[in-house]
């Protein structure tokens, strides 16, 4: 399974990239909205999580790329800046899901193994 | 729908059966498939939700401290889940209650004006000079600085020359660097109730402050204001900068000594020390201080006093009235030569000055300690502690005539605000007495002055550790010894412990929100320790001399503030009487928020799923939305279809026993293809769901223990008789239990009476995939009843290798990461749960009952297990 790891904060992506490697999936990962776009674009990916405050292009706004771009990627918003009204408008455009930093890493996976479920990738 | 369902009901053996064609049969399962995982996604996040919801109300209790990120990250989630579970029902009913997605709106835009910050974005000048400073700026220059100002300007006492950087200034500070999301992102990453992850999280927050470049405009507008004061005090004047900080004075908070203060700071110096005073907001003492008392982060701004040094010959505190016994008609001076910091920070003994207030006052006493050393301004120290002559050191550091001038500002003070006031002071080099800052003196219990004195010596009684000592916060607690010299030795402070060290230092302060009482060797009432202690009412008892090596080891002991005594062991006899713990959150702004936001969020109102009022127009909060999506996806995964038709589900049967659960397979759950409403237990082929089986058939409920009278609800009473209620026999009580399943998943939903239960499970060969969750709430008794019942359960569950989080009545427990048989096992240790806790609730008030049910529960659970041993500890 192909994930994509989109965040600013570098030491995140190392961290999670060591574990989510260690369980076997395949993880790319971009430090902004649109690294993360250019990459989509070539490369296809079943999940991507994605922070929401990133210098650039924000998440949101990065997430109604990625569902016009490839409408089958699950996205799953992963932020340090809970925000009642974001969760909201993320889930709108069409997140699978919107979680918390931090997100206990069993947590996590159980929710990319989920969201790759709904875009049709089990394994 | 209805075609989906006719369609399937031909599938799956209704009514008229046709053939299908193998592509028409494809389309079918894969509709269905979808549709399962779209209820088993709501059922998550119906769960999450109200696992949400229960944390929340828990929070409101005010046991535990929590900031604006805990209230603005619950509310994030609970919003995302429900978000996600009316987006789920819209895919179950083709969106038919899609009305749900804007009455969700509403209830967001309902909360989201109590979770804004509150500091309005002030847009004031950066800096303003002293003078200019008073009351009426307070919300500029914090507090502090105000009441400086005000002294000046409208009682004409002498003040050191100076200017203020505004809560303007910061916020510009903060706002150009893009500060406050950054530490806001910090913060909800720690983990507070850590010891080790604050003191983490508050030296990164510091150095993310120290290392951001302050903006040209603030950082001009320092400079210009320094050369201002250079022309009216002299070139190079040195400057003290002290932090006035702004938002926590509402609580009439006890926060001297958290912030920091910089002494005789060189022109060079004063913007990176500008930027240091901003960081302490940031300090352990003072975060966690804000934390417990319920104060939003984003709402204290630090303003910064910086005035011109005054090289004193002398200076002190003075306390417009005996902070020991504030009725008492004196102003208690505390003086040495040189800077007054020595007193500040209790560095040595102190002359006292104890002047009896009267036309005119007297000064009644002068005890004159000696002062080997003291505080000077040296030029490339900052300050410098040096020895002073004999003879000097034996001198009074102020004259008669002098203390009664000290005494004579201190009541005017007084008088001017109305409060007894604590208020720094030095004396000029030109004999003339400067006021450095002035707050309202943090008043002690009157109580504690008619304590009966205590032997001082050898204690009598036999169990008395040590005694004597200063009551510095009444009360009676009991815990552990824990003795702490360093920070290290804090960090690893257990929750409920006694805190045993020599000195009363305010930065044991963080500690006292998981002390059960201090004892300290050092120290003083009127000291930051002390007020925090009482603030939090941790009985407190200080000055207690060889506490420390008569209490190292010691275990349990029972400190008795009142008595000034410390028992060896648990006092019950003494703790009987012990108030319930204080509410620290209650009437806070961050506890006002969650309570603002929880009334839109947590309130039940949709109860009876078959009135007309159950429906999307009639949800007011967010569990309403909650309860009606599931009541509503429940009806469509296994109730009749709206034409007719039973829904995908088949009723379980026992050879001919006909059973009150409901099973879906997700696709491989049966051994065979079964046609027909109903499935048998033979028929089965998921691991999980055979394994739930086999725990709650594998020993007889023999209906509900035997309660006492008022346990029993009449309600349930009648029921509880029901020799049907055994869960493998047939019942016509309003059970309703569905399984959903495959091979390797299982998933039930249990309603008995009052009581709903969740139990999820999966399990496979890859052992990292493995898990069971469960989840349960409700039941007929009182709540505590229903909370000793959840506790009880925990304990089964920890012990069995489950982590579980109790929270009010509601219990959830989840494990992952065994193989598939230690799985299995453990499912079958809920079945049985499932089953035996039902109504157990009811027989919670007796603890003699609750052991030996116990143990017959951990009896029967060991004998469940199969050949993978569950470690029965």
């Amino acid at each position: 399974m192909h994930i994509l790891l989109v965040d600013d904060e570098t030491e995140f992506l190392e961290l999670m990239t060591k574990r989510l490697d260690r369980r076997n999936f395949q993880v790319s990962t971009a430090a902004n909205g649109a690294d993360a776009l250019k990459l989509l674009a070539g490369t296809p990916v079943d999940v991507v999580v994605l922070d929401v405050r990133m210098p650039g292009m924000d998440g949101i706004e990065t997430l109604k790329h990625i569902k016009k771009l490839t409408p089958a990627t699950e996205v799953i918003l992963l932020t340090g800046h809970a925000n009642m009204e974001v969760a909201l408008e993320g889930m709108t455009q069409g997140a699978f899901d919107y979680l918390l930093k931090p997100v206990a890493i069993n947590d996590l996976i159980f929710k990319i193994q989920d969201a790759a479920k709904k875009s049709g990738k089990t394994t | 729908m209805a075609g989906f369902f006719r369609a399937l009901g031909k599938l799956f053996g209704g009514s008229k059966p046709e053939p299908a064609s193998p592509a028409e049969l494809e389309a079918l399962r894969a509709a269905y498939r979808a549709r399962c995982e779209s209820f088993r996604r709501l059922l998550a996040a119906n769960n999450a939700a109200l696992d949400v919801m229960a944390s929340m109300e828990e929070a409101l209790r005010g046991l535990k401290p929590f900031g604006m990120t805990f209230v603005r990250g619950q509310c994030a989630r609970v919003a995302a889940n429900v978000f996600q579970i009316v987006r789920q029902l819209s895919l179950l009913t083709s969106g038919r209650f899609d009305a749900l997605y804007d009455k969700l709106k509403e209830i967001q835009a309902r909360i989201a004006p109590h979770l804004a910050p509150r500091s309005g974005q002030v847009r004031g000048p950066l800096v303003l000079p002293l003078e200019q400073a008073g009351v009426d700026l307070a919300d500029e220059v914090g507090g502090k600085v105000a009441s400086l100002g005000e002294v000046a300007r409208r009682l004409g006492r002498r003040i050191p020359p100076g200017f203020a950087i505004t809560a303007s200034g910061y916020q510009r500070f903060m706002a150009a660097a893009d500060l406050q999301p950054e530490i806001d992102r910090r913060i909800q990453a720690a983990d507070a109730s850590r010891l080790d992850e604050v003191f983490a999280l508050s030296s990164a927050l510091r150095s993310l402050i120290l290392a951001a470049a302050l903006p040209q405009d603030l950082e001009e507008a320092i400079l210009a204001s320094y050369r201002d004061l250079e022309a009216r005090t002299g070139p190079g004047v040195r400057v003290a900068l002290r932090s006035s900080a702004i938002g926590e004075d509402a609580l009439g908070a006890s926060f001297a000594g958290q912030y920091h203060t910089e002494l005789n700071v060189p022109a060079e110096e004063v913007l990176s020390t500008y930027k240091e005073i901003v960081a302490s907001k940031y300090g352990v003492t003072a975060m966690t201080y804000r934390l417990t008392r319920g104060i939003p982060d984003e709402d204290v701004a630090m303003c910064v006093g910086c005035m011109a040094m005054v090289g004193a010959l002398a200076g002190g505190v003075a306390y417009s009235r005996d902070p020991l016994d504030i009725r008492a008609g004196r102003v208690v001076i505390n003086a040495v030569a040189g800077l007054p910091k020595a007193v500040v920070d209790g560095s040595f003994d102190p002359d006292v000055f104890v002047v009896e207030r009267g036309e005119p006052m007297v000064l009644a006493r002068a005890e004159i300690a000696a002062k080997p050393r003291k505080y000077v301004c040296d030029p490339v120290e900052g300050i410098a502690l040096v020895e002073v002559p004999e003879d000097e050191a034996q001198a009074p550091s102020l004259s008669e005539a002098q203390a009664l001038e000290v005494a004579a500002l201190a009541r005017d003070l007084e008088e001017f605000y109305g409060l007894p006031q604590d208020m720094e002071f030095a004396l000029a080099p030109d004999g003339g007495i400067v006021l450095l800052q002035s707050r309202p003196l943090h008043q002690t219990e009157a109580a504690q002055a008619a304590t009966p004195a205590a032997p001082q010596n050898a204690p009598a009684e036999p169990d008395v550790l040590v005694s004597g000592g200063t009551t510095a916060s009444p009360g009676v607690g009991c815990g552990p010894v824990c003795v702490v010299k360093k920070d290290a030795d804090a960090l690893s402070f257990p929750q409920g412990a006694v805190l045993v060290a020599a000195q009363a230092h305010p930065r044991w302060a963080p500690l006292l929100s998981r002390a059960a009482a201090v004892v300290c060797e050092a120290g003083s009432a009127a000291g930051h320790l002390a007020n925090v202690a009482r603030e939090y009412g941790v009985p407190a008892l200080l000055g207690v001399s060889g506490a420390l090596e008569r209490l190292a080891g010691a275990g349990d002991v029972t400190v008795d503030a009142d008595n000034r005594r410390v028992h060896a062991g648990r006092v019950e006899a003494l703790l009987e009487n012990r108030p319930a713990p204080r509410n620290l959150m209650e009437g806070s702004p961050v506890h006002a928020a969650l309570t603002a936001a929880c009334e839109h969020i947590v309130p039940l109102h949709l109860i009876n799923p078959d009135a007309p009022e159950f429906a999307p127009g009639h949800c007011r909060t967010l569990h309403d939305i909650t309860r009606f999506c599931h009541e509503l996806s429940v009806r469509e995964m296994y109730l009749a279809g709206n034409d007719g038709l039973e829904g995908f589900s088949k009723q379980l049967t026992s050879g001919k026993s006909k059973l009150k659960y409901w099973v879906i397979d997700l696709e491989d759950g049966f051994k065979e293809q079964v046609t027909g409403r109903f499935v048998d237990i033979g028929q089965i082929a998921s691991g999980p769901m055979l394994a739930l089986w086999r725990g709650m058939v594998a020993v007889p409920w023999a209906g509900p223990p035997a309660a006492d009278a008022k346990g029993f609800l009449s309600v349930v009473a009648g029921a509880a008789c029901n020799p049907e209620l055994d869960p493998t026999m047939a019942t016509t009580f309003a059970v309703k239990n569905y399984f959903m399943i495959s091979r390797e998943f299982c998933n039930l939903q249990s309603r008995f009476g009052f009581h709903f239960c969740t139990v999820e499970a999966q399990a496979g060969d890859d052992p990292q995939e493995n898990y069971v969750s469960f989840q349960f709430k409700g039941g007929a008794a009182d709540l505590s009843r229903r909370v000793r019942r959840a506790r009880l359960v925990a304990e089964l569950l920890e012990e069995r290798d489950f982590r579980v989080e109790v929270r009010e009545d509601a219990l959830f427990a989840r494990l992952e990461g065994f193989d598939k048989a230690a799985t299995l096992d453990r499912v079958a240790v809920l079945g049985y749960v499932v089953i035996h806790t039902r109504q157990l609730d009811m027989a919670m008030a007796n603890d003699g009952l609750i052991a030996s049910l116990r143990d017959k529960m951990d009896k029967d659970l060991n004998g469940l297990l199969t050949a993978t041993g569950l470690s029965a500890k």
